[in-house]
């Protein structure tokens, strides 16, 4: 067989290299994590054909076929051709061409969404949809980033712990004439939220407004409807988190109560961002750690270049991540070994 | 006399009608569900025709316009009290039939239960006009049909609306002058005569067999399924119960409001007593208390007609998918197996 594959080419393919020499992992993407169910009979087929028969769940919600080999992957990439036709180009409108040579780049991780309001009980938001309109904006690019949506700030989306996490809220509201003072939603609160509401001695809701998370616990248990939501859709969106041996850490809330316009408007920024930040050449390092060089203000200025923030909207003016070092002194060096954030002094010139 | 009027006249005769009545109907709150992206359907005024949720059964029942969730029954300070009053305008109700049917029971309760009538429900029941609106084919938790309230001729007018237009019957002498102009149209409002759900409510045949079902296991089920919130017994067209509460002004501890606000024996605490007594602990122990007052115990006080009005309005409302018809039939279960053991034993 061919002991000579530049893996780092196949890898950026969507292809990743196997411990067993000359075998590759497709990733196919998910944005959103919802697809038509006709699509697994074709994986089905990608994997017993091509693959080693197995199939993988992806951690990114990816759809992972094991055990192809490297000389079988021009005709794998011609049988995807399709997929990538009806889910990227077509389903979230990318900017991009399907071809016979498969996926164009890793860079922007598929983005993950938990099943959010089309069906879960406790989502706030669609979040396939959202997702998909993401996916048209930081797909196809070699910058890499990131992005998980969750319905609610429940996050079993794991948010947290991408570079952005979009998370659905809605501001609640009480009907104080509709209320029973039947206190169901304080214990709710209490044990499944931030324990923000209480009962007063008039038998109605006080709230503590500052902490809430907009849930909608309350919303859910309330026997009258004397708590509902705004149907306004909002967004809590989470910065810079990640896993990884060096620097795990949960993301720090960077947005409130934002519109879908504000959270767009930011993602159509990050291309943009990225490349100033990278001065111009793509390297593989994900979003949070461009975020880390660059420095949290002047992020900020790059990312909300035009954005119109709604009325509502809360905006971090600074994070102070706390690092998870799994070594100590991690960022105490020599000044030789410095990153370096933002345009060369050539590309200055 | 019956009618045929495009949206727009209704909205005419409906502005007409404002001067002497306010006009209630079940109306829909986009956005306003349980949960994300659902609407809620409850009784709110109106003043135009499309603004009537014609096509859905409402969450909450036509009750809340007698008796709304929170009322304001007297001011008061430390040597005079007044109370509220209630509204000038007559009352116009757009109401489905199990809605009127229920409209019995809270006369029922309110007026004449305990030889007292409560003078806050009189003021609001005297002013009413029923507009029956017509339910179509019904909806998947209606068992109306089981329960004989599918059909009533106690209304002022009945309604059905079709494309952006009402066919109305006008009964109501006082309504009559509005409609003189409309065109003439033949209708009189169908009922809905099968309901795919239906219930049979198992005859309690004595005392012993009624003490048994008490005891039965079958309750216990609730104590895990039920999660005492209470919602059923807020959309139910026939529950009265309420609390009632003082609210002392902040500025001036003197004076303040008695307010009465709608109440539940589902939700922990509704039994408690002085002395720390506690009659229904449990989930289970409250279920079975609620139903057997509407398939029960209520017939057995008033020797009329069970309680229950079948609209199900509480299967639909139940977080946890309780269904009241299952319930029901899992009592007929029980009862059964209790009469046959009794026999058993009444052989031996």
């Amino acid at each position: 067989m061919n002991h000579d594959i530049d893996v780092k080419k196949v890898r950026t393919n969507c292809f990743r290299q196997s411990k067993v020499a000359g075998e590759f992992m497709l990733q196919m993407r998910v944005p959103g994590a919802v697809i038509d169910a006709k699509h697994l009979k074709a994986v089905a087929e990608i994997c017993e054909r091509w693959g080693n028969g197995s199939f993988h769940m992806g951690t990114r919600q990816t759809l992972d076929i094991p055990g192809v080999k490297y000389e079988n992957i021009p005709e794998v990439n011609r049988y995807i051709k399709q997929y990538i036709e009806e889910v990227d180009v077509k389903l979230c409108g990318c900017d991009m061409e399907a071809t016979e040579y498969g996926y164009p780049t890793i860079g922007a991780r598929n983005v993950m969404a938990c099943i959010g309001n089309a069906h879960c009980i406790k989502g706030n938001a669609n979040t396939y949809e959202m997702a998909k309109k993401i996916e048209k904006l930081v797909f196809p690019s070699h910058y890499h980033i990131k992005v998980s949506v969750a319905g609610c700030p429940n996050d079993c989306a794991k948010a947290n712990f991408n570079d952005f996490g979009v998370i659905g809220v809605n501001k609640q509201v009480y009907d104080y004439d509709r209320c029973i003072g039947c206190g169901s939603c304080v214990d709710a609160c209490q044990s499944h939220a931030t324990g923000v509401l209480t009962l007063n001695e008039n038998g109605k809701i006080d709230k503590d407004p500052c902490c809430c998370v907009g849930c909608g616990e309350c919303s859910l248990i309330c026997p009258t409807g004397g708590w509902t939501r705004d149907p306004k859709k909002l967004y809590r969106v989470t910065l810079g988190g990640r896993t990884g041996k060096q620097t795990p850490r949960s993301g720090k809330l960077f947005l409130n109560w934002v519109t879908e316009d504000v959270v767009l408007g930011m993602f159509a920024n990050w291309q943009k961002f990225s490349a100033w930040a990278l001065d111009y050449k793509p390297e593989y390092l994900h979003g949070g750690h461009l975020i880390d060089r660059v420095g949290y203000k002047e992020f900020a200025k790059h990312i909300f270049e035009g954005v119109e923030f709604n009325p509502e909207a809360k905006v971090a003016d600074d994070i102070y991540w706390a690092e998870n070092e799994q070594r100590s002194n991690i960022h105490v060096m020599p000044l030789s070994q410095h990153k370096h954030a933002g345009p060369s002094e050539e590309s200055s010139k | 006399m019956g009618y045929k009027l495009s949206f727009g006249e209704a909205d005419r005769i409906f502005d007409s009608l404002q001067k002497e009545y306010e006009i209630w109907a079940p109306k829909r709150f986009v956005g306003k569900g349980r949960y994300s992206d659902t609407d809620m359907i409850r009784y709110d005024k109106i003043h135009r025709a499309d603004e009537i949720e014609f096509n859905e059964k409402s969450d909450f029942p036509a009750k809340e316009v007698l008796t709304p969730i929170t009322e304001t029954l007297f001011y008061f300070t430390e040597d005079e009290y007044r109370e509220s009053k209630a509204t000038k305008k007559k009352l116009l109700i757009f109401m489905r039939p199990c809605d009127v049917h229920a409209k019995y029971h809270q006369e029922k309760i309110y007026l004449e239960n305990g030889d007292f009538a409560d003078s806050y429900y009189q003021r609001m029941s005297e002013k009413v006009k029923i507009v029956l609106m017509e339910c179509g084919e019904g909806w998947d938790t209606c068992f109306c049909v089981s329960m004989g309230t599918n059909r009533t001729d106690d209304y002022a007018a009945a309604v059905r609306a079709e494309d952006e237009a009402m066919f109305l019957e006008i009964k109501d002498e006082e309504l009559a002058p509005y409609f003189q102009k409309c065109a003439s149209a033949r209708f009189t409002p169908s009922f809905v005569e099968e309901n795919p759900l239906q219930v049979t409510v198992p005859e309690i045949p004595n005392k012993e067999v009624l003490t048994e079902l008490k005891r039965h296991p079958m309750w216990d089920e609730f104590d895990k399924r039920c999660v005492s919130c209470g919602a059923c017994t807020l959309a139910c067209s026939t529950c009265t119960c309420f609390t009632t509460s003082d609210i002392v002004y902040q500025e001036n501890s003197n004076a303040g409001e008695r307010k009465r606000t709608s109440a539940s024996c589902q939700i922990e605490g509704f039994t408690d007593m002085a002395g720390g007594i506690v009659f229904r602990n449990t989930a289970g122990e409250r279920m079975r208390y609620k139903v057997l007052h509407k398939f029960h115990d209520y017939k057995a006080r008033f020797r009329d007609f069970h309680m229950c009005v079948g609209c199900g309005r509480c299967i639909s409302r139940c977080p946890e998918l309780i269904s009241i018809a299952a319930t029901v039939d899992k009592m007929a279960a029980a009862v059964d197996e209790i009469t046959a053991s009794q026999k058993a034993e009444g052989g031996k």
